[in-house]
Formats: C-alpha cells, structure tokens, sequence
C-alpha cells in the first residue's frame, strides 16, 4: 500500500464512522455505535501506522507525498485541490490524534454509559477525529482552513453536547465564535499570502516565499500574524482563550480529547507546518513566541486558584500550550512536538482521572467539596498522581525530559530567547503548584460524605440532578447528562485506556533523551524541518543546567506544595488575605473577560440595539420607505381631491378645459 | 342670411345649457339643459351644411339627435329609478364616486 | 435555434393556468408536476450545456416588435444555467411544500400566480434582449402582490402596498434607464434592445452614469441592499412562508443577476465610477444586516437581515470587478438561495412546534425529541454562517480574494461579518432548538413529509459542497464576459494614469 492511499485512508475511516453511526442515529444499539465508532478510529491508527512505516521507507529526501482526488475550485489562476500532504510532521501528528482518540473512544464508552445522548456522542466524537485528520493532513491553506472549521464546529457539538444546560450553549457559541475569529484571521492571511504568490498548495508556497518576499517583508509579517490569530484562536493563547475554560461545560472525555490532547495544538501544528513561512518573517515568529510566554505565566497564575478541577486543568492546558506555541515559534520545532505528545499522554489521562473523581463525586466538580479519597478510588488516585507527576515534571517522568529539552532548545538560540527560557522556568513553578493542589486537595485530608459513602460501598448521587456550573435542577434525559455518574474503579472500559496512558506518561521520554543519548522523534522529524534556517547545535553544559534547575523545582516546590494544601490547610486562605489584589486578579481570569465583554460583546449588542430602535426606524423606514412613498401618496392624493363626485363640477371642469382648448387654437390662429 | 346669425343663436343655446348644468341641481333640468347644448350643437351643423350646400352635417344633426335619444331615454330610466328607490333626485347628493 | 428554452419558460405558468382548472387535490399535483418538468429540463441543461465552448447556446431569437427592435431573444449563458436550476429547484419546493398544505383554500389560483411568477423569474434569466428582461423583471412583482393580498397575514395590505410602490418606483427608473439605452445606442437608425447589440455603441459617458444608477436602484431595492430594505420586514412578516421561501431565495438573485447581466457589460464606464460606492454599501449591508440579524427576534426577520447581509457579500463581489470576485459571488447566488429555501421552511417546522409563533423567544429545547430535525437544521444553520467546507464558505472566499486584489480594506471589514453571521446563525439555532424548553413548545421529529421537501435541498448543498467547481466553471466564463467592457475601462484608467506619471517624469 503507498503513502497516500493509507494516509487517504487514515482521514475515511472516521468520516465513514461518523455517516455510518449518525444515518443509523438512533436504531443503533449505543453498544453498537460505540463499537463502531472505536472501532473506526482504532483502524485508523493502524493505518497512521502503516503510512508511517511506509514513510519510513523512503529515502530521507522523498518523504513529502501529495495526493489529490479532484479539484474543488480551478478558476481565473486560483486552483484548489482536494489533497493531502503526507510528510513526517503530518504523520506524527496523525498518529497522535489517532492513538490518543482511540484511547478515550474507549474510555467515552464506559464514562458516558448511561447517557441518553450516547450515539449522537460517538458520531460527533468520530466527526472530531475526522475534521482533526483533515486539519493535519490537509495539502493547502484552503483545506487546512477547511480542517480547522470542522474541528471548531466538532468542538462547538461537543462543548454543547449537553444541550438543555444554558451554561453549555453559552459556552458552545462563544467558542464557536472566537473559533470563527481565527478562521477569519487565517483566511486574511491566506488572502495576503495569494495576492503574492498567487498559491495556496504547501509545496509552492514553501518553495515561493523567499522568491517573491524579503525577509521580513511588511506584507508577510503581516499575513503571518493573521495566520498567528487563527492559530491563538484554536490553541486558546492571549487574548483568544477565553472560550477554553468555559468549553469544560463538556463532557469530561471531550475536555480530554479536543481541550486537552488534540484540537489545542492545532495551532502549535500549524506553525510548525507553516515554519519555511515563519521563519521567513521573524517579527511574526518572535511575537508568537511573547505571547505564548504570557499565556504560560498568566494561565498559570489563574489555574492556582480556580476551584473547578476542571478549569484548573484547563488553565494548566492553556499553560502546556503556551509553551507549545513559544517554542515552535522560536524554531524549537522537536522541542515543541515532544512536549505536544507527551502532554497529550499526560493531560489526556489527567482529564481522564479527574472525569472518574468527578464520577464518584456524583457529578460535583469544585475542589472545595471534595477531600480524603486516596482508599475510596486508589486506580483513580495513581493515574492522576502519575498524571500530575508528569505535567510537574517531576525527573524521569516524560513530562521532565519534553520540557526540558523544549526549553533547551529556546535558550540556544541565545540572545534575548533567554528571556522566554526564564519564562519557562517560572512557569515551572506554577505548575508544579496547581498540579499538587489538584492532587492533594482531593486525595488528601478528610473524606469528604461522597468518598466516605464509597469507601462503605455504594456510590453516592446527589438527591436531585445539577448543574455543577450553576447548581440548577435538571432531569436525566437527553440533553442532560444520564442517571449514573461512572468512575474507573467499577468500568473496565475506563480503566484500561488510563493504565495504558499512564504507561506512556512514565515512559515516552525515552524517544528523545537528554544528551542525545536517543533521538528518536528528532530524526524522524528531520525531513520536515531540514530547510529551517535555525541549526540547533548540542550543548551539554547547558542541557545539564535545565535539567538541574528543573530537578531543583520538584525538589522545592512539592514540599511547599505539600504544605500549603496538606500540612496546614489554612495556608491558602491566609495567603488570599494577604495577597487579596493579587488574589482577585487571579480569580478573576485578569479580567479578560470582562475586557472583551467591554470592548468587542456590548458594543457590538448596542450597535444592534441601536440599528433595530433608532436607524431602522427613523432613517430606513422613514427617509428610504418614507420619501418615495409620501411622494406617491402626495400626488395620489392630489388627484383623488379632484374627484369630488359632484356631478357639476365635473361638467364645470369639463367646459373649463374645453374653453381652454378653444382659447388656445384662437390665440395660435391669431 | 349670414352664416354667423345661425352660430351666434347656437353659442346662446350652448351656454344657456352650459349653465344650467351647472348650476341646477334637478337631473331632470339638467338633462334637459344636455338637450339644449346638444341642439345648439345641431342648429351649427345644419346652418354649416346650408352654407357649403351639402348634406352631410344634416346626417350628422340626426345622427346625434339619435344619440341623444338614446341618451334621454338611459337618463329618464336613471331618475326613475331613483325615485323608485326614494332616492334625493339633487345631483349633489348623489356624490359615492368621489374618491 | 430550439424551442426547449421558449417551453422551459411556459410550462409552470401553463401548468398553472391547467391547475386553475381542476379540483383541489388535483390542483396541487398539478404545479408539482409542472415544476418537476422544469427542474427535469434544467438538469438535463445542465449537463447538456457544452462547457468546454462556453458562450450563449440554446439560443432562441424571434423579432417581437418589429419597430422597436425588441426581440424574443432567450438563451443559455454560463451567468444563467446554474441559476435556472437553482430557480427550478427552489419553486419545486415550494410545490412540494403546498402539496401537504391545506390552509391554503383556492389552491387552483395560488398554483397559476407561482407558475406565473416562475416564468417570470426564469424569463428574466433567460432573456438576452433588454426589454425583454424589463417586462419579465417587472412581471415578476405582479403575481406576488396577490399571493399576498390574498393568503398574506393580518397585516398584508399595508404590508403589500409598501412593497409594492416601493419596487415599482425602482422599476420604473429602470424602465426610464432601458428605453433610453435603446433610443440612444439606435442613434435615429433602427433601434434594437437585445443585449449583444446594445454592447457594442456604449453610451456616453454622463449619460451612463444616472441611465446605469437607475438600473442599480431597481436591483439594489429589490434585492433588498442597505438601506433600501425598508420594505422587507413588514413584506417577510406578511407573506405566505412557501411564497416567502421563492421570493427570498430567487428573486433577490435576479437583481444581482441583473447587474452581471445588465448594468455592468452595457454600462462599463459607470460600473467603474460608481465601483466604490456600491462597494461601500456592499459592506455597510453586511454589518448593519449582521447586527440586525442577532439583534430582532422573529425568525423570519433573521433570516431577512441575514440576507440582507449574504447580499452585501454577492454585491461586493460583483463590485470588485474581478473575474474571481464575481465567480464567488455566482456561487454565493445559488448556495444562498439554496440555503435560504431550507430555512425558511425550517421557520414553518418551527412555528407548528411552537404554538404558532415565529418569535424566536417563545422557542427553546426543541431538539429534545427530534434529533433528524435538529440534524437538518444545524447542517442548515453552519452553511448559513458559510462554514468552510461548505460551498457558501468557497463563495464567500473567493468573494474575498477578489475584493482583497482590489480593495483590500473593504475586504477586511467585509470579514466581520463573517463573524457577525456566526453569532446571528448559531443564535437562532440555539435559542431555537436547544437550551430548556418553552411552555408552549411541543418537540416533535421532523415528518416524513417534512423532510422530503427540505433533505433533498441539504443533499444538493452538501453535494455542491464536495464539488463547487461543477458551478464555478461555467461561471468562469459568464463573468469573464460580462465584466470584459469594465475590466478594460480599468486597464485603461492605469495605462492613463500610468503615462501621466510617466509624462510628469
């Protein structure tokens, strides 16, 4: 089988799972749908597989395949293909998304068992994975914007999948459409890049750049940075993130897959995909690495103090991918692409743990309600602790080896990447903090009733359905998640995609290790990132001194961790007092949202108000409708007055006009 | 005599008719006052036809007193009918066409 | 020579004026059929049309008035052909909606207006010869205006008599603006009005300009375009929703057809001069009907800025004078008016499950019990807000790249309101079918009946999503002609300018 017939295949099998499972809709068995949906994403890891080993193949030179199947647009010089673009950096990520999403189908089928939704859930769940495989595979920017929509509407599904909660539309529209501000932002920038190159494939776009631009011409930094706000969109960077806290309204497998492993690092992808581009317009790149820095330390800061398990690890998120962002941008493309996979281990199973704490907690999410249920759910208890270990990079989990290199290949490049290198560190700290605040909090002192009423067998519900975010009353039909909250300790299906996840949280290190002992990722990805023009060059002094410096973190801050959240648990309290401005800006996500609120939201809603009540009436309906109008009126009125009815005066009128016409043919014959 | 003797009593006829349209206000007078014009209309034909010395306004003066036969005779049966129906037999009040 | 064109274009009214004549149920049927013959010849059309040769084929052309010039000329241009299936389809729906809908009483009389206004949307198409196009343009209004008056809501007369002398002022001017196009170009000769001769003696310059903005007021107010919409929401509220589907989806594209067809190749001069006004208030109808869109909340009134706002797009593409640009904007004809078919009815869907009640306010929850029909919709609702993937999406880029070749600040403003049409789409979507349900709402599925008229418009956009080019290419060389005469007004105006430059060197 070649390259691009398996890759082909690797983007139909999820498509053919979500028409298969959403035509069937609701006359499949759930197992059924389950079944299938897994099933169609499991063959299609086996086929990233195979095109991998196929890729692997090729001589190191060859290994870009394009294949397309027909032309969607060819007309006036504007040509696009409906084709794929298979090289190492496609693969990889194909293989991620893949590998990662088998693993929560299966999970999804035990956590969302009882759910009335169950089948519309894997249809749209297989639609993620497909829009996502087009995102990565995509051979054109048409395509790749194409990929990039779907996955915002797979995400927008998703995020509103339960549909009867307020909490969740609000949260799906607002993704939505700061997704659809992205878009924008790549299609500008798309735009910019065909009024010059007058291309849209990979191939000459790569090849064109440094023909028809200078370095850092205006009008390229220009197309990068609307390129940049597609990418700050999907990856949820400074100021576009605001929609992924509020996305958790989903089911937790779905913060696990499109918030956590996969969609998030769409936009680390694409930089990565478009780097000839980026590097090609410096300024572009630099300020996508700034503001990936910002995003890490300012979403670190909000994830200490959220009480939402789940918006804690979402900022968290938003924190990895920061440093995501920084680093692709700063040319540290293996860097970046580790910390990508093993961030997807690692918080996949993170969210996967949480999902089973929030479970057993009968569907309650804050973290000042929960306590004491290291006994009650010890699988639980380890993956998360292996999970948090890994994200805090705690030495020789992969979390520590990805970070560290991530960072070491930033600092470098020297000069002032120093800073973004210092970024990193500090941002170490912070999460280190909010992992163990996630980790002791719950597991840690005093069973809470629901861990206490596990621990004596039955898991406890709460009287009455709720909405978590706002504690409104619900029933547990469709629409509203179903009667049973399940946790990993009792599902099989749960429990195996985390043990499995967990493994590879420990382990997936081994594939670049410090030193270059192995460098397993780094050589595959080569091909791609052979034409950067930044050259990496080992440096052991300053890769020991990360990793020492990272040693040192996790030597110092677990304890402090552990006694701010365990030893005296009035700490957190006391530092909220004393810190109280930093406290609420915190707290207050640094008012982003109000800020966009003010800024983009309530004028935007005044304009429409004001368009409706003022414009509409006085200048539309009165001037344009009013003007003709009046004047047709005015002159029909004018004639209607002469039609009195009176007999008479129409025979007046009628010998009036007569004289007229007889006075007017003696004037002329005179 | 003089071709303008026969239009100056025309012309008469014509406005003592035009007037009495207009300002009677009895259907009946003002058809009559109708008759007037139209007869005054008639004697400028024939006086017109003696003067060239042919015939053809004496066939027009008949074909319009036909006419106004006909037009007597649908007039008589509208104000019949009105009063049949009790109706104001006063041109002014009879005004739905107004517009 | 054929005469397909000729019964293509008689055939619904003439089903029509049989279906006038025969008992209800009958009556119905009747009109279906017709318009399934005419949507059976535009397929067939549509790919019997030789795309490789491009031009006009099926050419009809009989004198009509001798005296004045005035030809029956019909034919098929690569402007139209997709557009008459678009046109086809949409009535067919319509058809196949009245078939099951038995509040309308008189079905004979509401089957021969549909039929008539069909031929005269279609004639309109068709017509290669500008009085021609006049007569069907205006003839268009005609059978609206009683569908109205007679099965319209409460409200109607005031509604339709809005409409009504607010279009016709329009048509006016434009029939103004055609007899002196005919009078002036005939030169005292022989005059004739079909569309090939007129474009060889262009008038001049001043003349051009009002003759051309009287046309552009005729099509910018019944498309409807800012500001000229004033008649649109009382009109949408008062029509028959089935009539309503047609009259949005088809007869907005006449307009904008009209100027592909009409102003711009005749009066390439004044295209040129007024490009950016009409650019600008492509783009103020794109915001302002965006804004409206998530700010009223009628169903149908959104759906009626929404298109205000899809128009503005269509517009400023044609505007952008460039072959790409208008391209995209043909595209955004036909994957609008297909939208805007499903829609509409989908509004009807809704209001039977809400009580009556096409305020989006009195919705809620009504996905509980209708998953297929929540399904439609929200395929609907993301073509609507043209996401990519979707062929609205490939429109509204190309629209996009053409305008960013020559204006590239336009472009960029323009693109808010693809965000805007997020927020307006996905509001009526949600609060709509999802969130609690309303007291008055009853969630049932989609029926069999239902869904046959509106999946198969969905499956022809998905289609058409899959292939775009299938329309775009004969497009391509319809808008390569019609914008031929304003795209050498430009190259003229730079090689001017270009030698000034060089002069004052």
């Amino acid at each position: 089988m070649s390259v691009a017939t398996s890759a082909w295949l690797v983007l139909a099998l999820p498509l053919a799972g979500t028409l298969i499972i959403a035509l069937g809709g609701k006359y499949w068995h759930p197992r059924a749908a389950a079944t299938i949906g897994t099933l169609a994403i499991a063959i299609a890891f086996v086929f990233a597989v195979i095109t991998l080993i196929n890729l692997q193949g090729l001589p190191e030179e060859e290994r870009v395949v394009t294949s397309s199947l027909w032309d969607l647009v060819n007309v006036g010089g504007l040509t696009v293909q409906l084709g794929i673009y298979v090289d190492p950096l496609s693969t990889f990520m194909a293989l991620v998304v893949t590998g990662v999403s088998t693993l929560i189908h299966l999970y999804s089928a035990g956590y969302m068992k009882t759910d009335k939704g169950y089948v519309r859930y894997f249809a749209y769940l297989n639609f993620f994975v497909f829009s996502m495989l087009l995102l990565v595979l995509a051979g054109n920017m048409v395509l790749l914007i194409v990929g990039w929509a779907f996955v915002g509407a797979a995400s927008y599904m998703l995020i509103s999948f339960w549909y009867r909660r307020t909490t969740a539309t609000a949260a799906g529209i607002k993704a939505f459409v700061i997704n659809v501000v992205g878009d924008i932002g790549l299609v500008l920038g798309t735009l910019f890049l065909f009024k010059t190159i007058g291309a849209l494939d990979y191939g000459s776009l790569f090849e064109s750049v440094q023909v028809d631009f200078d370095k850092n011409a205006p009008e390229l930094v220009i197309a990068m940075l609307l390129i940049l706000v597609g990418a700050f969109a999907k990856s949820a960077q400074i100021p576009l993130h605001t929609w992924l806290p509020d996305a958790m309204e989903g089911p937790t497998p779905v913060s696990s897959l499109i918030h956590a492993a996969t969609m998030v690092t769409a936009g680390v992808y694409l930089i990565g995909r478009l780097h000839p581009l980026f590097e090609w317009a410096p300024t572009a790149a630099d300020t996508g690495a700034v503001i990936g820095a910002i995003t890490l330390l300012v979403a670190g800061t909000i994830g200490l103090v959220m009480t939402d398990i789940k918006k804690v690890i979402a900022y968290s998120t938003m924190s990895q991918i920061g440093y995501m962002i920084m680093a692709v941008s700063a040319a540290a493309y293996v860097g970046g692409f580790f910390h990508l996979m093993t961030h997807a281990f690692f918080k996949a199973l993170l969210f996967m743990a949480a999902g089973s704490l929030i479970g057993a907690m009968g569907g309650e999410q804050s973290l000042d309600k929960m306590g004491g249920w290291r006994k009650a759910l010890p699988f639980t208890f380890r993956c998360m602790l292996i999970g948090g270990l890994a994200l805090a990079a705690f030495p020789l989990f992969s979390g520590f080896f990805s970070k560290d290199f991530l960072l070491y290949e930033i600092a470098e490049r020297g000069g002032l990447y120093w800073i973004l290198y210092a970024a990193g560190y500090i941002g170490a700290i912070f999460t280190v903090l909010y992992t163990f605040r996630i980790i002791f909090r719950p597991f840690w002192g005093k069973p809470c009733e629901q861990a206490v009423s596990l621990e004596e067998g039955h898991q406890w519900h709460a009287p009455e359905p709720f909405n978590p975010a706002n504690g409104e009353v619900e029933d547990t039909d469709v629409g509203f998640p179903g009667p049973h909250h399940n946790y990993a300790e009792e599902s099989t299906s749960m429990k195996v995609p985390m043990a499995i996840l967990a493994f590879l949280a420990v382990v997936a290190g081994v594939v670049q290790l410090p030193y270059e002992i192995t460098h397993v990722l780094g050589s595959f990805l080569e091909p791609t990132f052979a034409d950067s023009l930044i050259k990496h060059t080992q440096n052991n002094g300053l890769e020991t001194f990360g990793l020492v410096l990272s040693v040192a973190i996790s030597v110092i801050f677990i304890p402090i961790a552990w006694m701010i959240w365990v030893k005296k648990p009035g700490t957190s309290a006391r530092m909220q007092q004393r810190f109280k401005a930093l406290y609420e800006l915190f707290s207050h996500k640094w008012y982003f949202d109000e800020l966009i609120n003010a800024l983009v939201v309530r004028p935007m809603v005044w304009m429409g108000r004001w368009f409706k009540n003022t414009f509409e009436r006085v200048v539309v309906d009165g001037l344009f409708v009013g003007g003709p109008t009046s004047l047709v009126k005015a002159g029909s009125a004018a004639v209607r007055s002469l039609q009195t009815g009176l007999l008479r005066s129409y025979a007046g009128l009628l010998i009036l006009g007569v004289a007229a016409a007889l006075l007017y043919f003696l004037i002329r014959a005179a | 005599m003089a071709i303008s003797w026969y239009l100056l009593v025309s012309a008469a006829m014509f406005g003592l008719g035009a007037i009495g349209v207009m300002v009677r206000r009895n259907p009946l007078v003002i058809l009559l006052c109708l008759e007037l014009m139209l007869n005054a209309g008639n004697l400028a034909l024939i006086g017109f036809a003696r003067m060239w010395g042919n015939g053809d306004g004496q066939i027009f003066a008949i074909v319009v007193m036909v006419v106004a036969a006909c037009e007597v005779a649908i007039g008589l049966g509208i104000i019949v009918a009105l009063y049949r129906r009790r109706l104001p037999v006063d041109v002014d009040e009879l005004k739905e066409l107004h517009g | 020579m054929t005469i397909h064109l000729s019964i293509m274009l008689w055939l619904p009214a003439a089903a029509g004026a049989l279906a006038l004549f025969l008992p209800a149920r009958l009556a119905r049927w009747t009109w279906l059929l017709g318009t399934l013959l005419v949507l059976a010849y535009s397929v067939v059309l549509l790919f019997d049309y030789d795309r490789a040769a491009g031009g006009l084929q099926f050419v009809t052309d009989e004198l009509w008035i001798p005296s004045l010039g005035i030809h029956y000329a019909l034919a098929i241009s690569g402007l139209n052909l997709v557009l008459l299936a678009t046109t086809a389809l949409a009535f067919t729906v319509a058809a196949a909606w009245y078939l099951w809908d038995d509040s309308v009483e008189r079905p004979g009389l509401f089957a021969l207006l549909m039929g008539l206004a069909q031929t005269a949307v279609m004639g309109a198409f068709m017509a290669q010869d500008l009085a021609l196009f006049v007569v069907f343009f205006d003839l268009m209004l005609v059978p609206f205006y009683f569908l109205v008056v007679i099965w319209g809501g409460p409200d109607r007369r005031a509604a339709i008599l809005k409409l009504f002398i607010y279009t016709l002022v329009g048509s006016l001017l434009m029939l103004v603006g055609a007899i002196v196009t005919g009078v002036l170009a005939a030169d005292g000769g022989a005059p004739s009005f079909l569309l090939s001769d007129l474009a060889d003696f262009p008038l001049a310059g001043g003349t051009q300009a009002w003759v051309f903005l009287a046309f552009a007021l005729a099509f910018l107010i019944k498309m409807p375009l800012f500001p000229f919409h004033g008649w649109m929401p009382d009109g949408y509220r008062q029509m028959p929703i089935g009539v309503l589907a047609v009259f949005t989806a088809i007869l907005s594209k006449v307009a904008a057809y009209g100027f592909l067809q009409v102003a711009i190749p005749l009066f390439p001069d004044a295209a040129v001069r007024f490009q950016e006004a009409l650019m600008i208030l492509a783009v103020a109808s794109i915001i302002y009907g965006s804004a409206m869109a998530f700010t009223v909340t009628n169903a149908r009134l959104i759906l009626g800025y929404s298109s205000l706002a899809q128009l503005g797009f269509i517009v400023l593409g044609i505007f952008a004078l460039d072959t790409r640009g208008a391209d995209g904007a043909l595209l955004q004809m036909v994957t609008h008016a297909l939208v805007t078919v499903a829609l509409i009815l989908i509004v009807a869907l809704l209001a039977r499950r809400a009580d009556g009640s096409e305020d989006i306010r009195d919705m809620g929850g009504l996905a509980f019990r209708a998953p297929a029909f929540a399904a439609v919709f929200l395929v609907l609702t993301l073509a609507l807000l043209a996401m990519p993937g979707s062929a609205n999406f490939v429109g509204e880029f190309m629209i996009l790249l053409g305008v960013f070749e020559t204006k590239m600040a336009l472009a960029i403003i323009a693109s808010i309101g693809v965000a805007m049409a997020a927020v307006y789409a996905l509001r009526l979507y949600i609060t709509t079918m999802l969130n609690r349900q309303g007291s008055q709402t009853d969630s049932k599925e989609m029926t069999a009946r239902e869904a046959l008229v509106i999946v198969p418009v969905m499956l022809v956009l998905i289609a058409l999503s899959l292939v775009p080019q299938f329309a775009l290419r004969p497009a391509q060389d319809g808008t390569r002609e019609s914008l031929a005469a304003a795209r050498e007004v430009i190259a003229n105006d730079d090689s001017v300018a270009d030698s000034r430059v060089e002069a004052r060197r």
